[in-house]
């Protein structure tokens, strides 16, 4: 079952002078429980894609549909509240909050969602024992290493149960043990929960764990390839 | 949650904080001890005019108010001060005879102001007999007919001293004309440079004798046990004693009333000032802030905080940053006030001017509970107010662009 669906997805910058199109007519669906890589060659529109996925940028042409929800016609106030429930984001630079505790840092998405203490506390122990940081719990992120900062943001990105997670070029700050690390978490998250996570990335390492690899260039798809 | 965010936001860059709740602490307790010298200085001057001078309320015959001759007196003095002397919260009351005239020493003479007093009486109205020092005599010493208590300004410019002779001369209640020497037995040093040089206190019954007959009552003085009670007490005087025309100490002296109501404005006119200052350089702090945390505020926005959480937030840090140094100025300013409240702040170095403005050397400051409250919504309100220019700026942030800024 499609949870993803993007029809005739286009972006242009400078529509005005020089158009650029970022996107440029993509027609692509993800299904649940997938583990897709969006690769290709800078500025081939990898980042655009993620951002319009995540309802952070609004497109020139084209729609996008979450389950039953055509995020392209939600208004400014109705995508945030639709990004807390719906969708996960994993950054490249980690982007915790430093004054709160890893504990913290995946509680207060929680929090802006409405759940109660109890229920709060319980989830977040079980997400940060997931990414293998439950004895870090009363930690900042100063005081963690860049791979535990990073599954810390997965464990956020987790919170809110959302459809999918979308994670830009998560490994691209790791060493290669922390991002074989990261990775391994993440693949376990989509194994065993049938969590979806959408990257873009560069990074081989990523590519070879994915289950399906998508090629953009100058704004187009010119490879949809799932593995077996 | 975002309660403890905005806290432990205030904390990331300690060095920036401290200098703002330090800017905005020295700013307060500068202002708060302004304000309390100014309060301090003008209840002294009121309290000094009400105590030495002219006490709560005062009853005229309502001729002698439009027309100062001593033939406009009270009539039936005794039976209104009787009356008086009855009524709850009335603390005391004595009857004076005023007479204008001149007093005349071998060397110098001068017009005067001459007050008929009952000596024992006056005291328990007015404090005119502690502004007398050991070595200057004292107030009515002994029985001996014709004492005087002049000022001591008075005093030098009669050049007179204690025991000298100075001769009064003045108009009594039937029109004639009055001579009679009296001895000085007390000269007085009020803050008031105007009282000390034109008031003269005798005994009434002295000028009874002197005029052969009764001197008569032009004015009546009242103390209250509580100032506040006034505006209860006078108009029932007044209903009471239609011949008579009953004033409080404002209607007596309305520039001391002035006064009063001028620095009441004035004293939060100072504070909105320091802090209209002060919000410039909070403001300046919190653009720094969310300009250094674009990418956070991306982020927060990105996975979900909403706008008015993001308000919230920036809010909040400037009001705890704006509110800790308020609290902590609060503090100290109540402690340094409380201190020279005690000790008295010395400025015999401008005694002079003090003095012909009618105050004390010795200034306490004071500063009332309700302005402290009144202080404490001004701070409130200058952290929500300095907050709404970053708190914007905030809001205008594009999760998209905000969270890849380095």
């Amino acid at each position: 079952m499609n949870i993803i669906e993007i029809r005739n997805l286009s972006k242009i910058y400078d529509e005005k002078t020089v158009p650029v199109y970022a996107l440029n007519g993509v027609d692509l669906a993800f299904k649940e429980g997938e583990f897709t890589c969006i690769v290709g060659p800078s500025g081939s529109g990898k980042t655009t894609m993620l951002n319009m996925l995540g309802g952070l940028d609004s497109p020139s042409a084209g729609g996008i549909r979450i389950g039953d929800t055509d995020i392209t016609s939600l208004r400014s106030r109705q995508l945030i509240d639709f990004r807390l429930r719906n969708i996960g984001f994993v950054f490249q630079s980690f982007n915790l909050i430093p004054v709160l505790t890893a504990k913290e840092n995946v509680e207060f998405i929680m929090q802006m969602q409405g759940i109660k203490k109890d229920q709060r506390d319980k989830r977040t122990m079980e997400l940060l024992n997931a990414v293998g940081l439950a004895d870090k719990v009363n930690t900042r992120p100063g005081k963690l290493s860049g791979g535990q900062q990073q599954r810390v943001a997965v464990a956020r990105a987790l919170a809110s149960k959302p459809r999918f997670i979308l994670a830009d070029e998560p490994t691209a700050n790791l060493d290669s043990k922390s991002a074989e690390n990261l990775l391994e978490i993440m693949e376990k998250l989509n194994r065993e929960e049938n969590i979806t996570f959408i990257f873009s990335t560069h990074d081989a390492r990523v590519v070879a764990k994915a289950r399906r690899v998508v090629t953009l260039e100058d704004g187009r798809i010119v490879a949809d390839v799932s593995k077996n | 949650m975002i309660f403890l965010i905005a806290f432990k936001n205030i904390w990331r860059n300690k060095a920036r904080s401290l200098i703002v709740i330090t800017a905005v602490t020295l700013g307060l307790t500068g202002g708060l001890i302004a304000v309390a010298v100014m309060t301090g200085l003008v209840e002294q001057k009121v309290r000094s005019v009400i105590n030495t001078e002219i006490s709560h309320l005062q009853i005229h015959s309502p001729s002698y108010l439009k027309n100062s001759e001593p033939r406009f007196v009270i009539h039936e003095p005794e039976k209104v001060m009787q009356f008086i002397s009855q009524i709850p919260g009335v603390k005391s009351v004595c009857e004076r005879t005023l007479l204008t005239g001149m007093a005349a020493s071998p060397n110098s003479a001068a017009g005067v102001r001459i007050l008929g007093v009952d000596p024992p009486r006056e005291k328990t109205v007015t404090n005119l007999y502690s502004s007398i020092p050991d070595s200057s005599g004292g107030w009515f010493t002994g029985s001996r007919k014709n004492q005087v208590v002049i000022g001591h300004k008075l005093a030098e410019k009669l050049k007179v001293r204690l025991k000298s002779k100075i001769v009064l001369r003045f108009q009594g209640t039937d029109g004639n004309l009055y001579e009679a020497a009296f001895s000085i037995t007390g000269i007085f040093g009020t803050a008031s440079s105007v009282f000390d040089e034109t008031s003269v206190f005798v005994k009434k019954t002295d000028l009874d004798v002197i005029t052969g007959g009764e001197s008569g009552i032009h004015e009546i003085a009242v103390m209250m046990k509580d100032i506040s009670s006034i505006p209860l007490i006078q108009p029932q005087l007044k209903r009471s004693l239609p011949g008579c025309d009953v004033q409080n100490w404002i209607e007596i002296k309305p520039e001391m009333g002035l006064l009063t109501s001028v620095i009441a404005v004035e004293v939060y006119v100072i504070l909105g000032i320091i802090l209209f200052a002060l919000a410039f350089g909070i403001v300046n702090t919190m653009l720094m802030i969310v300009f250094e945390r674009t990418r956070e505020l991306g982020m927060l926005m990105a996975v979900g905080m909403s706008k008015a959480r993001v308000f919230n937030m920036i809010m909040l840090e400037t009001v705890f940053l704006t509110f800790i140094g308020g609290v902590t100025g609060m503090a100290l300013g109540a402690g340094l006030i409380a201190f020279l409240g005690h000790h008295g702040i010395d400025l015999s170095v401008v005694s002079k001017g003090l003095s012909a403005y009618g105050v004390d050397t010795k200034i306490y400051p004071i500063i009332t509970k309700a302005f402290y409250i009144n202080l404490t919504i001004m701070i409130l309100s200058t952290g929500v107010l300095s907050a709404i220019m970053p708190a914007r700026k905030a809001l205008k942030l594009k999760p998209v662009e905000a969270i890849r800024i380095e």
